[in-house]
């Protein structure tokens, strides 16, 4: 079941991006165990370009509007941020303008997490999942859809070059509540 | 006449024999010639054979076996015939590849060998040629060309050859074909490796400790027996015996030793005797080893540098040649060799006294380490010695050897240029030696030096290698309690070495892994760092130092400067894994680990740390396979097991982890950290009285880790037993008040006793003290939904 936010018509609009990658230690990738797919695709610059760590190669769609990213899990996980790659400046009208992240257990029930609009990004551009309550700093579900409403200059096709998606790190230690944050239990924790 | 008839008949046999042999070889000499002095003329009259020594002395001789001597008619200077090569193309060869191999020209000596043994082939230049290629590290050639030797020495390389090219079986076969393994403790301690390489652990024992038997100096076969687990009481070991077989195995030596010293005694004092001593000494390289506990008597007695007494003391020697008890006793003892300088093996009972051996002195003399200095005292040399392998027994006679062509006068051109040869190799073998051995003696000619201390005697022999044997008794000592992890121990019996002793690189590794092994990560760090600032080069044990540094910055740095020092080495790129690790990206360390793999199959440690990274990385069944990997290696490495255990305990198989931390606890009884585990693995498990047992058990190994407590107020609370739970918990807190998930696992006790604002209040300390974002979410549910009991909760929450 996915928790969605209450204000989930929230617009917020992004500018710019960062040229480097900057995500919180406490946060890790979790696109491995995911599966991958997209709604349309140009011969040559499929789904896997999403994913190559290679800025330059590109995702571009083939189809009508809106474009949909499918990131599917063999179970519900926790997800706190998607971080894209996109450049205004590479790609013009290809850029997306209007990206909406959706999550739910599969494709019948998806709903709105998050809404936001990107004006001229230039960079990796990070997307937060939480919610405005604590409670809410993560999405708990098997799927997640990132769709492309819109492109910049009324583009039909998208470019993205590169998706990540991060969650919380799992506790090291196997079966305990909660994760130790001194240095003494910590070292006591592990022997390597 | 009937003499002079039948003598002119051999002479005329002999060289119509010695044309169609080998015209140029054949020569006639005169007995007076040989000669230098008049004693020594009138000795020759009345023996003959002793001309054959005189030979030998000219250093130009190889003897053949038949010679037939023509006595004039008139009787006055019988001539001899013999059949004689003169330094020829083959030593000349010889001489120069082992000068090459050892001022490490191998190229060079490769060249020459293979000139040598396209000419003379010979089992001996064989082995010289293997040799040449081994120290080249060119094991497939030493292969090819030992393949089907049959003497000792030959197999013994092969042997070594196969090992290297990791053909395990055909290397036991070479070593196993006789009865005796050849190489003496050398050839024990490599069969001991193969069956250890090949997973046959009791074979593997018996072999080491044979080696250590054959010599106790055999430290390697020591250690492994320590890492098998199976090594016995350094101190017995280390004892009685093994002083005596040194003792029996360095009394050859010692006589030559002495012959060496009462030598330069009689050169200062005595020059005409010179001759005579340096013939005795001579003589003496010529022998056979049988023949050296003779030289003992003769020895004995040359200090007093009495021409007569040399004269008679030669005599007796001379006619004592082969008394059978003597024989006996040294045969017992085969003088050791440690196959890792690749010395050439003895030969033994095959004494060659012809070229061959003159050849193997000279080899034994360039090739030996060990400083040969007679001046120095013998115990500070016995005690050097221990760094460097126990030479050859013919050692001391090269070394002697080497005297006399540069101090007695009127030696034959020939003669000198080839002792020229040896003075300088020798001067090279003793100055390499100096600097590998020198306890502060530094001769520039040893020549000229005079012996230190006086004349030697079994005392100093005895107390020499009494020294060494405490040394190294309490080093074994020490390394054996280290690997059966009783740490405290360990710590104890090495701090009993002397100061010298302690501050050097290796003792400093083994007093940080036990420091590492009691957790006391502190003074671990103080020892490894210290150890690191003393010798930057030295790469053993660095992957521990690396594991346990837990500050990025100087873990960087330490990584790099490894790979700076060198880039080829297993330990530099666990360090960088480590650095990797520690920033948590796994994927980066997993790549590093991977790579000391490749530099080294057998580094146990790299594959464990690779299973870390990839359980990190949440790749169980990758990391179950590195974690075997690292046991097939050493059954031993109880990190691997604990490895295992962690990822049997992450898939929830508890049945599994609880094996794997059942082992690794009989390997290593005293971690508090396995014993955690095991005690949560059980808990799991429903075994939960003996779950609280282990934890009990956890609490009292190591009373400074607090997980212990905390785990077992944990499973007290999934008990239900809430109030043990809190008491437990309360005491800890005080002891550990800046731990988040001790607050945290308090309120939601208290709210589980309905003792909300205490709950509350814990809460609140929790979140005070960063916890994690995904605590931080629990906490939070947890405080909002405080009157809600905690069964009927979401799986999000607590």
């Amino acid at each position: 079941m996915a928790t969605e936010s209450s204000e989930s018509e929230e617009e917020g609009k992004i500018r710019g991006g960062n040229d480097k990658l900057i995500v919180d230690d406490d946060l890790r990738e979790m696109g491995k165990n995911a599966a991958w797919s997209v709604s349309s695709c140009k011969p040559g610059n499929g789904v896997n370009t999403l994913r190559d760590e290679n800025l330059e190669t590109y995702w571009q769609s083939d189809g009508l509007q809106p474009h949909l990213i499918n990131i599917q899990f063999q179970k519900k996980v926790r997800l706190q941020l998607v971080a894209l790659y996109v450049d205004f400046k590479l790609d013009e009208s290809y850029t997306p303008s209007k990206i909406s992240v959706r999550a739910g257990d599969g494709f019948h029930n998806l709903k709105e997490v998050k809404s936001v609009e990107l004006v001229k990004p230039s960079g990796w551009v990070s997307i937060s999942l939480s919610g405005a309550d604590p409670r809410e700093t993560f999405v708990n579900t098997f799927m997640l859809q990132i769709a492309m409403l819109s492109n910049h200059l009324n583009g039909r096709d998208t470019h993205i070059r590169q998706i990540k998606v991060y969650g919380p790190r799992p506790n090291p230690i196997p079966r305990q509540p909660f994760q130790f944050t001194s240095t003494e239990f910590i070292t006591y924790s592990t022997l390597r | 006449m009937e003499t002079s008839k039948a003598n002119l008949f051999w002479f005329l046999l002999m060289l119509i024999f010695g044309f169609v042999q080998n015209p140029e070889r054949q020569r006639f000499i005169r007995l007076g010639d040989l000669a230098r002095s008049p004693r020594e003329k009138a000795r020759l009259l009345k023996f003959p054979l002793a001309a054959r020594d005189l030979l030998l002395r000219d250093n130009l001789t190889h003897i053949h076996p038949s010679f037939f001597f023509f006595c004039s008619p008139k009787a006055t200077a019988p001539s001899l015939l013999v059949q004689f090569r003169r330094q020829n193309m083959e030593t000349l060869l010889a001489n120069c590849v082992e000068k090459n191999l050892t001022q490490f020209m191998f190229s060079n000596a490769i060249f020459l060998c293979e000139r040598l043994l396209a000419q003379f082939p010979s089992e001996v230049n064989l082995q010289l040629l293997a040799r040449c290629y081994l120290s080249n590290s060119q094991p497939y050639s030493a292969y090819y060309i030992l393949k089907g030797s049959k003497t000792p020495e030959s197999r013994y390389l092969f042997a070594f050859s196969c090992f290297k090219l990791d053909l395990l079986g055909e290397a036991e076969s070479a070593l196993l074909s006789t009865e005796q393994v050849p190489g003496g403790a050398a050839g024990h301690y490599l069969l001991g490796l193969i069956y250890r390489y090949a997973g046959r652990k009791n074979s593997s024992i018996q072999q080491f400790r044979m080696a250590l038997s054959c010599d106790p100096l055999c430290w390697e076969a020591y250690a492994e027996l320590c890492s098998l687990g199976a090594a016995g009481d350094a101190s017995v070991v280390f004892g009685n015996v093994a002083a005596q077989r040194l003792q029996k195995t360095n009394v050859s030596q010692r006589i030559n030793f002495s012959e060496g010293e009462s030598r330069d005694q009689l050169i200062d004092s005595d020059k005409a005797s010179k001759d005579t001593s340096v013939w005795q000494t001579e003589h003496v390289s010529g022998e056979n080893q049988q023949d050296l506990k003779v030289k003992q008597l003769g020895a004995e007695i040359l200090p007093d540098s009495d021409k007569q007494c040399n004269g008679s003391s030669h005599t007796n020697g001379w006619d004592l040649k082969t008394p059978s008890p003597v024989l006996t006793q040294v045969l017992d003892a085969p003088p050791p060799m440690l196959y890792k300088n690749m010395r050439r093996p003895e030969v033994e009972g095959l004494m060659y006294v012809h070229g061959e051996s003159r050849r193997k002195f000279v080899s034994e003399e360039e090739s030996s380490e060990a400083p040969e200095e007679s001046g120095r005292r013998r115990s500070a040399r016995i005690a050097a010695r221990r760094k460097i392998p126990l030479f050859h027994s013919y050692g001391k006679d090269s070394h002697v050897l080497h005297h006399s062509p540069s101090e007695s006068n009127g030696v034959p051109s020939l003669s000198s240029m080839i002792g020229k040869c040896r003075i300088q190799s020798s001067k090279e073998a003793t100055t390499s030696g100096q600097s590998i051995g020198d306890t502060g003696s530094s001769v520039d000619d040893e020549q000229n030096s005079n012996p230190r201390g006086s004349s030697p005697n079994p005392f100093s022999l005895m107390s020499g290698i009494s020294e060494v044997l405490n040394l190294l008794k309490i080093l074994g000592d020490g390394h054996r309690h280290l690997l059966m992890y009783n740490c405290q121990e360990a710590l104890l019996v090495y701090q009993k070495l002397s100061e010298k002793q302690y501050n050097t690189h290796w003792v400093l590794m083994q007093v940080g892994k036990a420091y590492v092994e009691l957790q006391d990560y502190f003074n671990a760090d103080s020892v490894f760092t210290l150890a690191h600032q003393k010798s930057p080069y030295a790469l053993e044990g660095m992957d521990t130092y690396s594991t346990h540094l837990k500050e990025e910055m100087r873990l960087g740095y330490l990584a790099q400067e490894l790979i700076a020092v060198d880039r080829l080495s297993p330990e530099s790129w666990c360090a960088s894994g480590n650095y990797y690790s520690l920033r948590k990206d796994h994927e980066a360390a997993l790549k590093m680990f991977r790579r000391a793999i490749q530099l080294n199959d057998r580094f146990t440690y790299a594959h464990t740390l690779c299973g870390h990274e990839l359980a990190a990385l949440e790749d169980f069944e990758e990391a179950e396979k590195c974690y075997r990997k690292a046991l097939s290696i050493d059954t031993r490495h109880y990190n691997a097991w604990y490895g295992l255990g962690m990822t049997y305990l992450h898939q929830e198989k508890f049945e599994f982890a609880q094996h794997q931390f059942q082992v690794a606890l009989q390997i290593n009884p005293r971690s508090s950290v396995i014993m955690c585990y095991f005690g949560i693995a059980l808990h799991e498990s429903k075994r939960n009285d003996e779950a609280l047992k282990m934890m009990e058990k956890a609490i009292v190994a190591d009373a400074r880790n607090p997980l212990s407590k905390y785990f077992k107020a944990n499973i007290l609370a999934d008990l239900g037993d809430y109030h043990r739970a809190l008491e437990v918990l309360e005491e800890l807190k005080d002891s550990a008040p800046h731990e988040s998930s001790v607050h945290a696992l308090l309120g939601k006790i208290y709210k589980q006793v309905k003792l909300y604002d205490k709950a509350v209040l814990n809460f609140g300390s929790a979140l005070d003290l960063n916890p994690s974002p995904s605590d931080t979410v629990k906490i939070k549910a947890c405080m909002e939904r405080l009157t809600v009991p905690n069964e009927l909760e979401t799986e999000e929450d607590l």
